[in-house]
């Protein structure tokens, strides 16, 4: 479905050159929940903006799409993507920021909204169509958010720490319901996260990615069965390999505290 | 009942009141000139006494603020546009705009009179002038104060310039668009006053020069009070239409 060969992406000329993300290699299968962990600024956001296609890679990789590799800005329009703000248009309702996606592409308004009407109780949104963002909580905004990003029907969804601005229990019931919808649908997904829990309970393979120039550490296959029931968390088998990857980040923050240390 | 009242006592009318009284009042008390306080009564007089030409001088006047104010907003919010989108135009032409307004409106007025001649169009210019300026800039503000990553986003959609800029840039920019507007609606009353001094013959700026060469001190005031009313008037009435159009705004 997707794949990144040897993805470099440097800022800034020489010398005051930064490398954000260097020789990324990953590959997603069709139907595969991916998670990606990593430390803050390890350039988890800039390799998620050149796969959405906003950023394009330094020359020396390449980015696979479906076999095809993808030049500048084709990945537009592709990939569904959701960033980590909601950012739903205040002046649109819950009805029409759904379907913005849709708009975009041409679709008449009225069968956009006739599709995304269906969809609300799904997205536990029943009888808020009419509903504007400041009305909605902040659990219920991001619905309406990830509704938008599967509405844009693309073989690729990108969600980029969707549930991290979320308390926790508001974040654990979103968890589970992604699962269940998931589940039903069976969308290729690429889940960025700091939260090592949610990225063991979602995926089906976790990505660790190092310290700044961000590249992909080790891939850890998730073999714990499916459904995932919200005590899955609490099985000896969920807690090695969070132990695991644990040490494996803890290894990564370190570098990045050393790395500003020495910055000072 | 209670937070009736509250509402009542906090309402504009009720200090429009208050002052009136206290107006009164002095008068009563401290029985200036009215050279220098003319009662309200004296003025309410006064304004009867020329109610045909004042009517007419207010219609006249509303008429070319109205129109300068149309020109400027519309001309405002195109320069507005042009200068977000091309940083040529916004280098080249954005700083002849800023040396416009740098001269009073006065300075132009002769030069207004001998383009225009001595008609309708001649204020409607000056009204003009003092208010596309206001729009552009407010214009030129909002647009690029678009949120980045909703952009992003629109782009993600595979959406293209014309769509970006109807779907996402002209709501955001929205209220700062208003907020330009709020400010020229004031600006082209001063203009369309200001442009009836050099040489008209019905308007409330026209009344305004006949009354101080005639020393007539409380016509001054009914003056000041159309004019006032006048203003009010426009600005509660973009006010209600801002309310209907950019109603989100209580969000950010």
């Amino acid at each position: 479905m997707l794949e990144l060969v040897n993805v470099w992406k440097r800022f800034g000329e020489a010398q005051a050159q930064t490398v954000a993300v260097s020789g990324v290699n990953l590959r997603i299968a069709k139907s595969e929940f991916v998670t990606l962990v990593g430390p803050s600024g390890c350039g988890k956001s800039t390799l998620f903006n050149m796969i959405a296609g906003l950023l394009p890679p330094d020359d020396d990789g390449s980015l696979l799409f479906g076999g095809a590799p993808q030049r500048d800005g084709q990945l537009l329009g592709k990939v569904s993507f959701m960033p980590q703000r909601d950012l739903l248009f205040p002046w649109r309702t819950v009805l029409d920021n759904a379907i913005l996606a849709l708009e975009v592409e041409g679709t008449p308004r009225k069968e956009a909204r006739e599709r995304a009407r269906a969809m609300l109780p799904e997205f536990g949104l029943a009888g808020f169509a009419n509903h504007y963002p400041h009305q909605l909580s902040g659990g219920m905004r991001q619905r309406v958010a990830l509704m938008r990003t599967f509405l844009f029907e693309r073989d690729l969804m990108l969600l980029d720490e969707p549930f991290g601005a979320l308390d926790a229990l508001t974040r654990t019931r979103m968890q589970h319901w992604l699962l269940e919808l998931w589940a039903r649908h069976r969308r290729t997904v690429l889940f960025i996260t700091h939260d090592i829990d949610e990225a063991i309970l979602l995926g089906d393979k976790v990505l660790v990615m190092t310290a700044r120039p961000g590249t992909v550490k080790s891939e850890t296959v998730i073999d714990l069965p499916r459904p995932r029931d919200p005590s899955v968390v609490l099985t000896p088998e969920f807690i090695g390999l969070k132990q695991r990857l644990l040490a494996e980040i803890e290894e990564e923050s370190q570098k990045t505290f050393a790395q500003e240390g020495t910055a000072s | 009942m209670n937070a009736q009242l509250q509402r009542a006592l906090r309402s504009p009318a009720l200090a429009f009141v208050g002052l009136a009284l206290v107006w009164e009042l002095c008068v009563h008390a401290f029985a200036p000139s009215p050279r220098y306080l003319p009662a309200l009564s004296a003025i309410a007089q006064d304004a009867w006494s020329v109610w045909p030409q004042l009517m007419r001088g207010f219609g006249r006047t509303l008429l070319e603020t109205v129109l300068g104010f149309a020109m400027g907003a519309v001309f405002g919010c195109l320069c507005g546009t042009v200068f977000t989108y091309s940083r040529w135009m916004e280098r080249s032409v954005f700083p002849l705009f800023v040396v416009s307004q740098t001269v009073p409106v006065v300075a132009f007025g002769a030069l207004i009179v001998i383009w225009f001649g001595n008609s309708l169009l001649a204020k409607v210019m000056t009204a003009f002038f003092l208010t596309f300026f206001p729009v552009t800039v407010n214009t030129l503000r909002g647009l690029k104060s678009c949120d980045p990553q909703r952009m992003a986003l629109m782009k993600s959609f595979g959406a293209n310039r014309f769509t970006m800029f109807f779907k996402l840039a002209v709501p955001s920019a929205l209220p700062q668009v208003m907020v330009g507007l709020r400010v020229a609606i004031g600006l082209s009353l001063i203009g369309s006053v200001v442009g009836e001094w050099f040489g008209e013959t019905v308007g409330l700026g026209v009344m305004l020069m006949e009354a101080m060469n005639a020393d007539l001190v409380v016509r001054l005031w009914v003056v000041m009070f159309a004019c006032g009313l006048m203003g009010a008037l426009l600005y509660g009435l973009l006010t209600f239409v801002e309310r209907r159009l950019v109603w989100w705004r209580s969000e950010s």
